[in-house]
């Protein structure tokens, strides 16, 4: 399966918050979709699910319209929230007879995941009684429900420990594996650079990049170097910039990224280093995680 | 419409097996049973009553707990027979009857004077007691007849011209109102109490809904219709099933005690509940029902708060008061212009049909009219509440003015 996203745009009011957002994403292999807060990453998840109907552009499925109610979906909103005053396995199954299941298969699926995510002993409770963690595992749980060709989770980790956070990256890991269609969104990178195998970031209403979470990597790391010195002497970074006034020398997490941009040799640099006295943490070619090319790209 | 059972299944469950729904229905059982039970209980008091005067102490009209002070002569001989003649209950003064009054030997005490008028004498008086007005009465008729028998008449043509009157036989072609007003004014106040108890239930179901953000999560599992139109047959339903077990409770109370009920009771019942007003009932009462359900359930959408809910369903209540006030009207004067619009107006005719159907024959155009007119409403506001519930499902946060609701709502956004 592919589901494309294709140039959505959304105004409320006079504020258009969507500017064209187009990226695409495949089965067996989930998507991290990022984005600061108020970024517009729950409005295209909205969008997506026909909560919000947006004012152009179009969602396809292998190349045919996007229904949400016609397909096998689990979704969590960003909103979440369930009866407070019912009981959790028969809300559990309700939501699943909503989503087509005969009534046998929504009590067993409502069981399997409750099961899965440790709450037996609260099927017959009302879900008020229930503390807010456990809470959020029965919402999380909701998504799962009916086994959904895709999933649509938004903000799933949020609130979660990380005991409960690695029982959730297991499911959604087996839901890949068995060539599901996920996408999820989140600003917790760690999360996403474990689950995610392709990343799209959503910043102002417009897509940033999309695409491999290992390219982008790639990429963003390309004719970079990075180095870390166990020293509080700056003078060797004054040292570096006289000899290589092509090179730009940006702060990196707990040392510096050399970015050559195609202008200095590596080895030339490598040969500098290797010739000053410095007492090295880290020197090498540089990898950025999520977190960094997160925050370049979004952090205005 | 698989959906559709879905959600109404689910919100019939959820109503009916709430605790406070079960212990409401019960005692609402239980007090509608007690209350049919009423004349066997009576009955059973009463029952003591018969066996007193059978010992023979108290004469047909003597006066209960009461003592005299009685004139010498010929009145005394009269009075003996019909006051009793119980020799412990003569007093031979004011005084003696003061004392007697103070004592507590007796509840009232009477001077009788030899022309017949009489002074009464309580120590405490009830506020029901009317026992110096019967000793009135019994005084009265004797100095008619003491009139009556110096006018050298017997007390045989005193009896005939008391008696004597016109007779006359009244026909009501269609309603009768005195019979009527009674039993429709007290099912009208049934529907009142139906509609604000569920419609609230209703508004309140969709509120917390959106209060606990539950929506988001229906809205993307089923279509918008399906889910109002489950919820309000599901109040629908749970009211019709509770409200018909306490008229099962009411019926076989009543056919248990049917014997023992008045003749005005049964008249009553039969003389009201003709068919043509039972089916106006009916209609009007379900279909007015389940169109302020759909008032409720739309207005229950447009808040984000449990807090706000009150208030928003001010107007609709407001609205179903007005029409409890015309019916009210209605019931007094059912031909006047007012009544006739307010039964054909949908909001208000679902209690000033019924209640002008009980107490007057009503056209049958009216009823088509207002028939027609209940039944567009209802989908109409069907439609729209289906399309304010989905308005609500995306707008958290600021009030909107309700007009804006609805333009926007049927504008699809």
């Amino acid at each position: 399966m592919q589901l494309d996203i294709n140039n959505i745009s959304k105004s409320f009011g006079d504020k258009e918050v969507l500017h064209g957002v187009s990226f695409s994403v495949v089965s067996g292999r989930a998507m991290g979709f990022l984005g600061r807060n108020g970024a517009g990453k729950s409005t295209t998840i909205r969008c997506l699910m026909d909560v919000f109907r947006p004012d152009s552009g179009n969602f396809l499925l292998d190349g045919k319209p996007f229904k949400p109610r016609s397909l096998k979906i689990g979704y969590l909103p960003e909103e979440r929230g369930m009866y407070q005053k019912n009981d959790v396995l028969a809300q559990l199954a309700y939501f699943a007879r909503l989503r087509g299941a005969t009534k046998a298969d929504a009590v067993a699926s409502a069981n399997r995941w409750i099961d899965y995510f440790e709450l037996s002993e609260f099927k017959k409770k009302k879900l008020e009684t229930l503390s807010k963690g456990n809470q959020q595992k029965i919402q999380i749980a909701q998504s799962f429900l009916n086994e959904p060709d895709i999933l649509i989770l938004d903000e799933p980790f949020s609130g979660l420990d990380p005991v409960n956070a690695q029982i959730f990256k297991d499911a959604i890991s087996e839901f890949v594996k068995e060539g599901r269609l996920v996408i999820f969104s989140s600003h917790q990178m760690g999360y996403v650079e474990e689950v995610c195998d392709d990343v799209t970031l959503i910043h102002h209403g417009n897509i940033l990049l999309s695409g491999n979470l290992d390219e982008i990597k790639r990429e963003e790391g390309q004719d970079k170097l990075f180095i870390s010195v166990l020293s509080d002497d700056k003078a060797w970074e004054r040292e570096l910039a006289a000899a290589f006034p092509a090179l730009a020398i940006l702060p990196g997490d707990d040392g510096l990224i050399l970015d050559t941009r195609g202008q200095v040799s590596q080895e030339d640099i490598m040969g500098w280093v290797s010739g000053q006295r410095l007492t090295l943490r880290r020197f090498g070619l540089y990898e950025p995680s999520l977190n960094d090319i997160f925050i370049r790209k979004a952090g205005d | 419409m698989r959906d559709f059972i879905t959600v109404f299944n689910y919100e019939l469950k959820t109503q009916l097996f709430k605790k406070a729904a079960i212990f409401t229905t019960i005692i609402m059982m239980i007090v509608v049973l007690a209350v049919t039970f009423l004349p066997r209980i009576i009955a059973l008091f009463d029952s003591g009553n018969p066996e007193k005067s059978m010992e023979g102490e108290m004469p047909s009209q003597a006066i209960k707990g009461a003592g005299y002070v009685l004139p010498s002569g010929p009145e005394a001989a009269l009075l003996t027979p019909i006051l009793g003649e119980d020799e412990s209950l003569r007093y031979a003064d004011k005084a003696a009857l003061e004392q007697a009054l103070r004592d507590k030997a007796i509840e009232v005490g009477f001077i009788i004077q030899p022309d017949l008028s009489y002074e009464a004498l309580y120590l405490d008086r009830a506020l029901e007691d009317k026992r110096d007005s019967q000793l009135g009465n019994i005084l009265t008729q004797l100095k008619k007849q003491q009139l009556i028998t110096q006018k050298g008449l017997t007390p045989q043509d005193f009896v005939a011209i008391e008696e004597a009157q016109s007779q006359g036989t009244t026909t009501v072609l269609g309603r009768n109102s005195t019979n009527n007003y009674a039993l429709s004014f007290a099912l009208m106040v049934v529907i009142y109490m139906v509609v604000l108890l569920y419609g609230n239930g209703v508004s309140s179901i969709i509120a917390r809904e959106k209060d606990s953000r539950t929506m988001e999560i229906l809205i993307t599992s089923t279509r918008p219709s399906s889910l109002i139109l489950g919820k309000v047959a599901a109040a629908g339903v749970s009211a019709l099933l509770q409200f018909g077990m306490v008229v099962v409770a009411g019926i076989v109370g009543y056919q248990l005690n049917k014997s023992l009920y008045p003749e005005m009771v049964t008249t009553m019942l039969s003389g009201t509940l003709t068919s043509s007003y039972v089916w106006s009932y009916l209609f009007f009462s379900f279909f007015g029902f389940i169109l302020y359900l759909f008032l409720f359930a739309a207005l229950g959408s447009t808040v984000s708060k449990m807090e706000d809910l009150a208030s928003a369903t001010g107007i609709v209540q407001f609205l179903f008061i007005i029409g409890y006030i015309l019916a009210t009207f209605a019931a007094n004067m059912p031909a006047s212009t007012l009544s006739v619009v307010a039964s054909i107006i949908p909001f208000t005719s679902i209690m000033v049909m019924p209640l002008r159907s009980a107490v007057m024959t009503v056209p049958w155009s009216e009823l088509i009219l207002s028939g027609a007119l209940m039944l567009l409403f209802v989908a109409f506001f069907a439609f729209l509440s289906i399309k304010i519930y989905r308005w609500g499902s995306l707008n958290y946060g600021n009030k909107t003015r309700l007009s804006r609701i609805v333009k926007e709502a049927l504008r699809g956004h």
